[in-house]
């Protein structure tokens, strides 16, 4: 047997028909988890079959969205499932074992969807390093073209590249104008 | 049938070492349902990837646990090594086996100590502790801790051992090799303990399959997995690696089953003591885990398999970590297992199953 | 015969030295590598501050303007990771484990400065 992992989507309203189909092929449950990002939550269920480990992933969800729960098909979902529900407010309908919220004693709601402030700060950090080297490569991209059009200015006769300078200057302080608006 | 009475059962019970919780629905003498419940000791773990770079959760992964820790790190640097493509040294590979065979012997030993406890074999409690300890001594020396290793890194291991301490760790083995065999034979033959665990909370090979149940657990039913068998790092290089299995699927068959897992450790780690190439113990680990990469990993920990779980996010902080414990898998297995047993049996029941609570809620 | 079949086992430990130490009273000898506590020789330390950023529980904090290293030994997990990143060797894992306190206390270490010290002499 050899280990492979492999990652795929899969649509929210079919992830219990496709635990259904798993489990008729023979897979057996490995997990299910749930990811936080900036566009919604990710969950990602996961099954293996002789070695080869299938991540689904149900991108995108809403911050309090639904699923259907597969515990009717996978009883030892039911970790995950109450798991996912407490900390992250992904409800899953039809569970098998529901502990309404109380599976695990939590001092806030939905501790694992705060974003805590260090990570905040580094994000703020993040993105202002990612601006500056977005405007530097701007800058830079800005002047190769002007280098570039020198070049072919030079290589123009002269009255007609005169015509072209003047040209862009206008668009250049049409420009400046607009940005100072 | 008489009325049915719900008995609680935990979260602070003699046999139970940690807090778990079960609502008991009791009709006369037999169990009928059982609904199992955790959430004592939660500390959200996961959460503190975010405020800990990759290289020092790992010390926090190996705290998840005081029995799996070195199965923790060893999984968490796996899989961060994995979503960044880094290539592992070979003798790198081989010690980190080796320590984690150790704790699997430790493991065992503590758990075949707390089990002969329940059954009331309070010096065969003691025997398997004093052959715990050896064990324990094993990792003083060559890792400077007893229970949390910190031994493992992102790329490798800390510490290497040199072939006189290699060769002083099969001595103690043999050691332990020795009197073990007798605890075993003591354990497997007993009249009493076969009386408190022959036919008591029976799993079928179907019901295990269904039930998805990894580790010793599901081994003693006869389902042939071991994600050792996968023969990544240096379990590839074993000459033979067969799980062990039993058909029983009974409390018997799980002691059975453990008890000879401690004697496979003992060989493979032999095996690869007499093997291990020389070579360097870590490679540097450069740069960071890329923005949105994922990678997943199962590992085969003393419990059973364990599924790990990481995204980066560009920075040096991971974006997710996820570990998917043993238990978590096998407490449906529990409920399963308990239902028609004798209210008495229940000890041993969730004993041979050996939950852990705390790596589950991390 | 079905019973003292661990009998021999445990009948022999008469007879053998205890497994146990007699703990207040004898103590074990740690090992070379143990991990004990963190010491700082600041002599050569030169506050580059590799400790505090790698240390995963942040016990450590360096003051490179008033010349103070300090260490807090009640959130030290012993780690180990600031001996393996310390650029000068200063910092060494000691194997005697520190005794129990009554009271938290941090380490407070003032680093000389080498340089200052040789222009003062000049």
């Amino acid at each position: 047997m050899e280990f492979k992992q492999s990652f795929e989507e899969l649509a929210a309203q079919d992830v219990h028909a496709e635990a259904q189909r798993r489990k008729d092929s023979g897979w057996r449950y490995v997990q299910i988890l749930a990811v936080n990002l900036d566009n919604g939550v990710d969950v990602i269920y996961s099954y293996m079959l002789d070695g080869n480990l299938q991540n689904l992933v149900v991108k995108d969800m809403p911050r309090d969205g639904q699923l259907e729960s597969i515990g009717d098909i996978f009883l030892e979902s039911f970790v995950c499932e109450n798991e996912i529900h407490d900390l992250f407010g992904i409800s899953f309908t039809g569970m098998p074992i529901d502990f309404h919220g109380k599976f695990y004693r939590l001092s806030c709601d939905k501790p694992m969807t705060i974003i805590s402030p260090e990570q905040l700060a580094r994000r703020e950090k993040e993105a202002k390093a990612k601006a500056v080297a977005a405007a530097k490569k701007e800058k830079d991209a800005q002047n190769a073209s002007d280098a570039d059009m020198e070049a072919k200015l030079a290589a123009m006769d002269p009255e007609k590249a005169a015509k072209v300078r003047a040209a862009m200057e206008a668009k250049r302080a049409k420009a400046a104008q607009k940005e100072a608006e | 049938m008489g009325k049915a009475t719900v008995i609680p059962f935990g979260p602070q019970h003699p046999v139970l070492p940690e807090p778990l919780h079960l609502d008991l629905v009791v009709e006369d003498e037999t169990v009928v349902d059982c609904i199992p419940q955790i959430g004592f000791v939660h500390r959200g773990l996961e959460k503190l990837v975010e405020t800990r770079d990759y290289n020092q959760f790992i010390y926090v992964a190996e705290r998840i646990c005081g029995i799996c820790a070195m199965g923790h790190s060893l999984g968490y640097a796996e899989t961060v090594e994995s979503l960044m493509n880094v290539e592992v040294p070979k003798r790198a590979q081989y010690l980190r086996v080796i320590w984690h065979e150790l704790s699997r012997i430790h493991s065992h030993l503590l758990w075949l100590g707390l089990a002969a406890d329940a059954f009331g074999f309070e010096s065969m409690f003691m025997h398997c502790w004093r052959l715990r300890e050896r064990v324990l001594d094993i990792f003083e020396k060559t890792t400077g801790g007893r229970v949390i290793l910190s031994v493992v890194s992102v790329g490798g291991v800390v510490r290497d051992m040199d072939s006189a301490t290699l060769q002083w760790i099969c001595e103690v083995l043999d050691g332990i090799k020795d009197e073990y065999s007798k605890i075993m034979k003591t354990l497997l033959t007993d009249y009493s303990i076969k009386n408190r665990t022959v036919g008591v909370g029976f799993i079928s090979k179907e019901e295990a399959v269904n039930l998805s149940i990894v580790g010793p657990f599901a081994r003693a039913s006869n389902v042939n997995y071991d994600a050792r068998l996968f023969g990544r790092g240096a379990y590839g290089d074993l000459s033979d690696f067969q799980p062990i299995l039993d058909a029983q699927g009974d409390c018997y068959a799980r002691v059975k089953v453990r008890c000879l897992e401690v004697l496979q450790s003992i060989d493979i780690i032999k095996e690869l003591s007499a093997k291990i190439p020389e070579g360097d113990i870590a490679v540097k680990v450069k740069g960071n885990p890329e923005a949105g990469a994922q990678a997943s990993n199962v590992l085969e920990q003393p419990r059973g398999e364990c599924y790990y779980y990481a995204r980066g996010n560009g920075s040096k902080y991971l974006e997710r970590m996820r570990m998917r414990t043993p238990t978590s898998q096998n407490l449906a297995g529990m409920t399963v297992a308990l239902k028609g047993c004798d209210l008495a049996d229940v000890n041993m029941i969730i004993l041979t199953i050996d939950p852990c609570i705390s790596c589950t809620e991390r | 015969m079905g019973s003292f079949k661990l009998g021999g086992m445990t009948f022999g430990s008469l007879f053998k030295k205890p497994e146990t130490l007699l703990y207040p009273v004898q103590t074990k000898e740690p090992y070379a590598c143990q991990k004990g506590h963190v010491l700082n020789n600041v002599e050569e330390c030169i506050l580059c501050g590799m400790c505090q950023r790698v240390c995963p529980c942040n016990c450590i904090v360096v003051d490179k303007k008033i010349r103070r290293w300090v260490i807090d030994p009640f959130s030290c997990v012993q780690c180990g990771s600031c001996v393996r990143a310390c650029p000068t060797k200063c910092l060494s894992m000691q194997p005697q484990c520190t005794p129990a306190g009554d009271a938290k206390y941090s380490i407070d270490l003032d680093v000389p400065d080498k340089k200052a010290a040789k222009q003062e002499q000049a």
